[in-house]
C-alpha cells in the first residue's frame, strides 16, 4: 500500500478521536466492599515473583506470605479462605490492575510511599520492610561504597523510587531495569548484573536459597518501611474494612493467625502484638 | 527436588501453558473470523465513508505492533469488571488484530475471483443470498485458505506477546520457571518445541485441508 | 487535543529518544538481516542437498516459534555461557535471526523468478560463476524482492516493540516508563501508536521510492 505522508493527518486525528471515546466513565458509586460481597469471591492482584511474599512454586501454585494474608482477608469476608482468585501482575501492572477494577486489592511486597499514595491507597502495614542490596559473592562488593563504581551493574525494578535510590547511593554504577524481582535475580545469577536492589525479605530469601553465592549488604538503603495491602483510592468503606482487618492481624484478635503465617515464611516470631502485652 | 521430578513438573507446566496459548489462539481466531466477516460489509460497501472507515481500521491495526495494542487495551481501557481480566483483555486484543488480518485475507480472496466467474454467477440469476452462499463463499474459501492458515499460525505466535501483559500462557510459564531454576536453554527450548509443534501442526493441517478442498489442477503455490 | 499538546511539550523529549532507538535498531537489524538472509540463500545455492535441507530446517524453526522466545533465550541465556551482551544487541540478534529466515525465503522466491535461460546464456558467453552472480543474479534478485522485502522490514520494525520486554529504551519501553511515572497510560500509548504508524508510513514510502529508483530503465 503506497502511503503518502499527507494522508497521515486525517487518520491520526481519527485515531485520537476514536480513542478519546474510550476514556474511563465516571467513578462507580457502589463501594468495592459491596461488589466483592455480592460477587462472593475476592480478586487479588499479586506482584509475583517476590519470594517469600508471593511466588509460584514448582507445581505452578501461587504461594507466599502475602498470599496467605490475602487468604485471611477472604476468610474475613466469606468465612472461607478459598473464595479468592489471584491475578499475577508485574511491577508496572500492579497499579492498572486495581485502578481499572480488574482486581479488588493488591499484595506482593509493595511498599507504602507518599508519592505512590497520590494514586494508590494503602492499609496500615502488615509487615515491615526495607530495601537492601543483594550482591554476588564473587563481585567482592562488601559495602555500599564499593558498589558505587563504574565496574558494577545493579539490577533495579522499574519503579521511580528505585531509580531515585540508584542515583542517590550508587550513581556511578550501571543500572539495568527489570519488571519482576526474580528477573533481577536471574540477571545477577547469570552474571549480567552483580547486585540487585529489592525488599530486604526478598533479598534474604534469595540469599538463603543460594547460600554460597550471594550476600546481602548489611546497610539498608532506607529506614524501616511499611508494606501494606494496596487498593484504588477513594473508596472509604473498602479501605476501612481492609485496614481494620490488617490491624486485627497485626495487633488484635487474629494475631495468632498472623503469627502462624509469619513463622511459616520467616522462621521466627513476628513483632510483639503490643509492647505491654507479654506473649 | 530430584531432577526427574523437576523435569516432570516443568514439562507439565509448559504443556498446560501450551494448551492455554492454543486456546487463546483458537478462541481469538473464531471471534476474529466473525469480526472479519462482519467487516466485509463496510469493506465492499457502496458508501465511500464505510470503505474508508474499514481501511482506517485495518491501517491502524496493521501499522502498530501487537504489543502496543495489547498494552493499550490492558492499561488504558476502562474497568472491564470481568473475572479473568487478563485473558479477556488478551482475547479482545487478538480478536481485533486477527480480525483485521483475516478481513484483508477474505477481501483478497474475494478480489481474486476472476471476472468471468462473477459474470457467469450473475447470469445464473440467483438471488443475492444464495449467490453469496453457493457461489461466492466456496470460491473465497478456496482462494483465501493458504493465507488464512498463515494467520492461524500467526495467532499462536501472537499469543506469546500476551505474556507481557501478564497473561499466563506458554511464554509466561517458561519465564516463571527459568526465573526460579535458571535452566534457560532447556526450558525455553522446550517451550520452542511446543510452539513449533502447534504451529507446524496447524500448517500441515491447513495444507491437508487445502488439498481436500481443491480439486486436481487448481493453481496457486503456497508460499 | 489541548491535553495532547501539553503532554507532548512535557514528555516529548522522551518520545524522540524512543523513536530514535526504534528507528536505529530497526534499520541496523534490517540491514544485518538482509545480509544474513543473503548468506542463507548462498548456503542453499552452493550447499547442494544438505545445504538446502539445513536452510529449510532453519527457516521452519524460526517461522514456527514466536520471536519472543529467541529474544529471551539470548538475553537470559547467553550470560550463563559467558556472553553478557547488552540488551539491544541480544534483541537485535534475535530479530536478525528471525527475519533472516523470512528474508532468505523472499530471496529464494525472487531467485526462482529469474528465467533459467539467463543462466545458460551467461555460461555460453563465458561468464564465471562469480560474474554471473554479480551481473545477472544479484540485480534481479534485488529488484524482484524489493516489495516483499519492504513488507518484511515493516514487520521487523513492529517487532522492535518486543524489545521492551528486555528493557531496551525504544518507543514501547518509553510508553511503559511514562505510564509508571504518571499513571496516564492512555496518553502515553496513543502517542506511541501514532508514532509507530508514522514510522511505518515513512518506511513504506522509502521502500516505494527505492523500488522506483531501482526499476529497469
Amino acid at each position: 500500500m503506497r502511503t503518502s505522508l499527507r494522508r497521515l493527518a486525517a487518520p491520526l486525528a481519527a485515531l485520537a478521536l476514536l480513542l478519546s471515546t474510550l476514556v474511563p466513565a465516571a467513578a462507580e458509586e457502589r463501594s468495592r466492599l459491596d461488589i466483592v460481597l455480592e460477587r462472593g469471591k475476592l480478586i487479588v492482584a499479586a506482584l509475583s515473583p517476590t519470594p517469600p511474599f508471593a511466588f509460584t512454586d514448582d507445581k505452578g501454585q501461587l504461594v507466599g506470605f502475602d498470599i496467605d494474608i490475602a487468604h485471611l482477608v477472604a476468610e474475613a469476608l466469606f468465612k472461607d479462605p478459598t473464595k479468592i482468585e489471584f491475578v499475577v501482575v508485574n511491577s508496572e501492572g500492579r497499579w492498572p490492575a486495581i485502578e481499572s477494577g480488574r482486581a479488588d486489592m493488591g499484595v506482593g511486597g509493595t511498599t507504602t510511599y507518599p508519592d505512590r499514595a497520590v494514586r494508590v491507597a494503602f492499609t496500615r502495614p502488615f509487615i515491615d520492610s526495607g530495601i537492601s542490596i543483594l550482591v554476588a559473592k564473587k563481585s567482592g562488593i562488601k559495602t555500599l561504597a564499593d558498589l558505587n563504581s563504574e565496574k558494577n551493574t545493579v539490577a533495579n525494578l522499574n519503579n521511580p523510587q528505585m531509580a531515585d535510590r540508584a542515583k542517590k547511593f550508587f550513581p556511578k554504577a550501571k543500572v539495568l531495569t527489570f519488571d519482576t524481582p526474580s528477573a533481577e535475580f536471574l540477571a545477577v545469577q547469570s552474571g549480567r548484573a552483580n547486585a540487585l536492589q529489592i525488599d530486604t525479605a526478598v533479598a534474604e530469601y534469595f540469599a538463603n536459597t543460594n547460600k554460597d553465592q550471594f550476600d546481602v549488604l548489611p546497610q539498608l538503603l532506607t529506614p524501616s518501611q511499611n508494606n501494606g495491602i494496596f487498593m484504588k483510592p477513594g473508596d472509604f468503606k473498602w479501605w476501612l474494612f481492609l485496614d481494620t482487618t490488617v490491624g486485627e492481624l497485626r495487633s488484635g484478635s487474629w494475631y495468632p493467625r498472623y503469627a502462624e503465617i509469619y513463622q511459616k515464611w520467616f522462621g521466627k516470631n513476628p513483632p510483639p502484638q503490643k509492647f505491654y502485652v507479654t506473649p | 527436588m530430584t531432577s526427574w521430578a523437576m523435569l516432570e513438573s516443568t514439562v507439565t507446566l509448559l504443556a498446560r501453558g501450551a494448551l492455554v496459548s492454543l486456546w487463546l489462539a483458537l478462541a481469538s481466531l473464531a471471534t476474529g473470523t466473525g469480526l472479519a466477516v462482519l467487516l466485509m460489509a463496510p469493506a465492499f460497501s457502496r458508501f465511500g465513508l464505510a470503505r474508508r472507515a474499514y481501511r482506517l481500521f485495518v491501517w491502524i491495526v496493521r501499522g502498530t505492533p501487537v504489543l502496543v495494542q495489547a498494552l493499550l487495551v490492558f492499561y488504558a481501557l476502562p474497568a472491564l469488571d470481568l473475572r479473568s481480566g487478563p485473558y479477556v483483555a488478551g482475547v479482545i486484543v487478538l480478536t481485533l488484530y486477527l480480525g483485521a488480518l483475516i478481513a484483508e485475507v477474505i477481501r483478497g480472496g474475494v478480489l481474486a475471483i476472476p471476472r468471468q466467474q462473477w459474470d457467469s454467477a450473475r447470469s445464473l440469476g440467483l438471488p443475492p443470498g444464495a449467490l453469496l452462499r453457493r457461489v461466492v463463499a466456496p470460491l473465497v474459501i478456496r482462494y483465501s485458505l493458504p493465507a488464512y492458515v498463515n494467520v492461524c499460525v500467526m495467532a499462536v505466535k501472537a499469543s506469546s506477546v500476551l505474556s507481557i501483559i501478564s497473561v499466563w500462557e506458554l511464554t509466561f510459564a517458561a519465564r516463571e520457571i527459568i526465573e526460579r531454576t535458571l535452566a534457560v536453554f532447556s526450558v525455553l527450548g522446550l517451550a520452542a518445541a511446543f510452539y513449533f509443534a502447534m504451529c507446524f501442526g496447524i500448517d500441515r493441517l491447513g495444507r491437508h485441508v487445502e488439498r481436500r478442498l481443491t480439486p486436481g489442477d487448481f493453481a496457486g503455490e503456497r508460499t | 487535543m489541548l491535553k495532547f499538546q501539553r503532554w507532548l511539550e512535557v514528555y516529548g523529549a522522551g518520545y524522540v529518544d524512543g523513536l530514535a532507538w526504534t528507528a536505529v535498531v530497526a534499520l541496523v537489524s534490517a540491514a544485518v538481516a538482509v545480509g544474513w538472509g543473503g548468506a542463507l540463500l548462498g548456503v542453499r545455492l552452493v550447499g547442494g542437498r544438505p545445504g538446502a535441507r539445513a536452510v529449510d530446517a532453519y527457516v521452519q524453526l524460526f517461522r514456527n516459534v514466536p520471536v519472543l522466545v529467541p529474544i529471551y533465550i539470548i538475553y537470559f541465556g547467553f550470560p550463563l555461557v559467558g556472553l553478557a551482551w547488552p540488551a539491544v544487541v541480544c534483541g537485535g540478534l534475535a530479530l536478525v535471526l528471525q527475519n533472516g529466515a523470512y528474508i532468505s525465503e523472499i530471496f529464494r522466491g525472487a531467485h526462482k523468478a529469474i528465467d533459467r535461460v539467463q543462466f545458460d546464456s551467461a555460461k555460453s558467453i563465458g561468464l564465471s560463476a562469480w560474474h554471473t552472480f554479480r551481473k545477472v543474479t544479484l540485480p534481479q534478485v534485488i529488484v524482484y524482492s524489493l516489495p516483499a522485502l519492504g513488507n518484511q522490514v515493516v514487520l521487523l520494525l513492529k517487532d522492535t516493540s518486543l524489545l521492551s520486554a528486555i528493557a531496551v529504551g525504544e518507543l514501547t519501553m518509553r510508553a511503559k516508563l511514562l505510564t509508571e511515572q504518571t499513571g496516564a497510560a492512555y496518553e502515553a500509548f496513543v502517542v506511541v501508536a501514532a508514532l509507530y504508524l508514522a514510522l511505518v508510513a515513512v518506511f513504506e514510502v522509502g521502500f516505494g521510492l527505492a523500488g522506483r529508483a531501482l526499476r529497469w530503465p
